[in-house]
């Protein structure tokens, strides 16, 4: 928020803000004291693992639980206590929710309309999720990419600031999910603040300006995708032939897997790069198949899910 | 957001309107759901018209009366109660009610607006027995109308909380035949409707003069003609001194049936 009186520190500039939030089923602890903020204008994508505690989280931002422990506020508010005040700000969309089938779509739209502080034109919802032509159509008869569409467009219709998404495209042919996509940036760029959760790490990408990767329900990464991906080393394999001569390894490689195929791990891709080549040019050694991969995002989220990273972050290797 | 807010200073839509809005819809489908009409518009219509097909009442009482008795219970119990909780039952295992959570409406709202078409129908079905009886010429002005509009409003009340209640138990529409059966068949044989009270073995009148149709019937009775859960005049009493235990047990019923709904209800399917 831009105002030239000086600004209260915190608070007003914060669309989401979680603290230490817990929840508990019986004795399973499904979200153990996970915390972000998400201001105006910025996507914040929770990603993780079916069971990492990503809809459990999100049941409690959306006003729809109670914490077990810690604190959510949406512009300040209670999602639970608050809730009349915090639902004409926000919007969300359930990963599985019904509609009335024996309702045509523009029906469905109208009436969720009538409810809203601030409706948008149900027209106009239409359009954007491109189901203008399926107005008169029975919510029966829908596809089930159509009828994941119409969702969106009723968690949006009421303008929100905040909009909660738990996976959106899932299910959703590669065109819905670009459509969606398209959807969510305009909102964004109007100063929306959205909170989404994903299978689809292209998704993140494509979407994200934060991500957090949740795993038993902590977070055990967070950051920009960049961030995120730096705390994984560059990949460099080769194969070399049985008769080469000895390979020096250079400085801060990790030996993944040595001879006849090479794999090496580094977070100097670039020097240590150029050293292999270097040397491999002064033998006349041909690296095949040689390949250098920089850090990805999905290598983070493997990493995790397979329980390499993250729990052991300020474990010095 | 890439279009402009069409009002500068916008209110939210008053209580009644997001209401109406969605009680529209839910009237819709009521309208639309061939099973649901037929159980509301024709059935409880049928049992009506064959009260006096099965000689029920006469004797003190005028065939008036004893319908218009019938049509109110008959409604409140097979219509009012029995269709809400298929429609509740049906709009959890759909994910409706769930859906209705995350807009603006209140629980309250969700609930509220889920029953209204079928509050309006059960109404609706009262004025045209009530037309049909006057039509017939059967018509005899209540004793103590106050006691008629209490028994249909807070039978209302009752039944709609009773159905809240009741999906607690029931897993799917279809085994709704099965879960409302204690309330449409076993408490609304023995409320005194069919045949006095005071017929019945000593105990299981006492029990059944507890059960939760029984005070509207007894209300009825004191209100359209004033006789009593025996089935007599109540003589030189008042009828309000009569009406104070059915009165009573009637709130008790709703306060327990409210507890009972707060207690069983669910938003979502069980996992």
């Amino acid at each position: 928020m831009q105002t030239l009186t000086a600004a209260p520190p915190t608070g007003t500039a914060l669309a989401v803000e979680v603290t230490d939030l817990r929840r508990s089923y019986g004795d399973f602890e499904a979200v153990r004291g996970i915390s972000f903020e998400v201001r105006p204008g910025e996507v914040f994508a929770l990603l993780g693992v079916n069971g990492a505690g990503k809809t459990s989280a999100l049941e409690v931002l959306e006003g729809l639980a109670a914490p077990g422990g810690g604190t959510v506020r949406v512009f300040g508010a209670d999602p639970v206590r608050d809730r009349a005040a915090v639902r004409a700000r926000m919007g969300m969309l359930l990963q599985s929710s019904g509609l009335p089938g024996d309702l045509t779509v523009a029906e469905t739209v109208r009436s969720w309309a009538g409810t809203l502080t601030t409706p948008r034109d149900p027209g106009q919802a239409l359009a954007q999720v491109g189901l203008t032509g399926r107005a008169d159509v029975r919510v029966r008869s829908l596809s089930g990419g159509e009828r994941r569409r119409l969702d969106l467009a009723l968690a949006v219709l009421g303008q929100p600031e905040v909009v909660v998404l738990d996976e959106p495209t899932t299910g959703l042919d590669p065109e819905s999910r670009r459509q969606v996509w398209r959807l969510v940036q305009d909102m964004v760029d109007g100063g929306t603040a959205v909170v989404l959760t994903t299978h689809h790490l292209e998704e993140a990408e494509e979407l994200a300006d934060r991500i957090a990767i949740l795993k038993a329900g902590r977070i055990v990464l967070s950051g920009t995708q960049e961030e995120i991906a730096e705390t994984q080393p560059a990949v460099v394999r080769f194969t070399l032939d049985d008769d080469a001569p000895a390979l020096p390894v250079p400085d801060g490689v990790q030996v993944v897997a040595a001879g006849p195929r090479h794999e090496w791990h580094t977070r100097a891709l670039q020097p240590v790069l150029a050293e292999v080549l270097a040397w491999a040019a002064e033998h006349g050694v041909v690296l095949r198949h040689l390949q250098a991969t920089a850090a990805s995002l999905e290598q983070a989220f493997l990493a995790v899910a397979e329980g390499r990273a993250g729990d052991h972050d300020e474990v010095p290797a | 957001m890439t279009t402009a807010t069409s009002t500068a200073n916008p209110t939210a839509p008053s209580r009644i309107a997001r209401l109406r809005a969605a009680a529209t819809a839910e009237a819709r489908l009521l309208l639309r759901n061939r099973t649901a009409v037929f159980n509301s518009v024709l059935m409880p219509l049928l049992l009506v018209a064959a009260v006096p097909a099965l000689g029920i009442g006469g004797g003190e009482v005028g065939v008036g009366p004893t319908m218009l008795t019938a049509a109110v219970v008959i409604s409140l119990v097979y219509l009012t109660y029995y269709n809400l909780v298929t429609t509740y039952v049906a709009r959890r295992e759909d994910l409706v009610l769930q859906r209705m959570r995350t807009g603006e409406l209140s629980d309250g709202e969700v609930l509220t607006a889920t029953a209204v078409p079928t509050l309006l129908v059960t109404v609706g079905q009262l004025l045209l027995v009530t037309a049909g009886v006057v039509a017939l010429g059967e018509w005899t002005a209540p004793v103590q109308p106050l006691l008629v509009v209490g028994a249909v409003l807070g039978g209302l009340v009752l039944m709609v909380l009773l159905a809240i209640a009741s999906t607690g138990f029931t897993r799917t529409a279809e085994s709704a035949q099965i879960t409302t059966l204690p309330i449409v068949l076993v408490s609304s044989a023995l409320s005194g409707l069919f045949f006095p009270l005071s017929v019945l073995p000593e105990g299981l009148a006492n029990i059944a003069r507890f059960l939760p149709v029984t005070p509207v019937v007894d209300l009825l009775h004191l209100g359209f003609s004033g006789t009593t859960w025996e089935g007599d005049p109540v003589g030189d009493v008042s009828v309000w001194t009569w009406a104070a235990f059915p009165a009573g047990l009637l709130v008790a019923w709703i306060v327990v049936a409210a507890l009972l709904a707060r207690r069983g209800f669910r938003w979502a399917p069980r996992r």
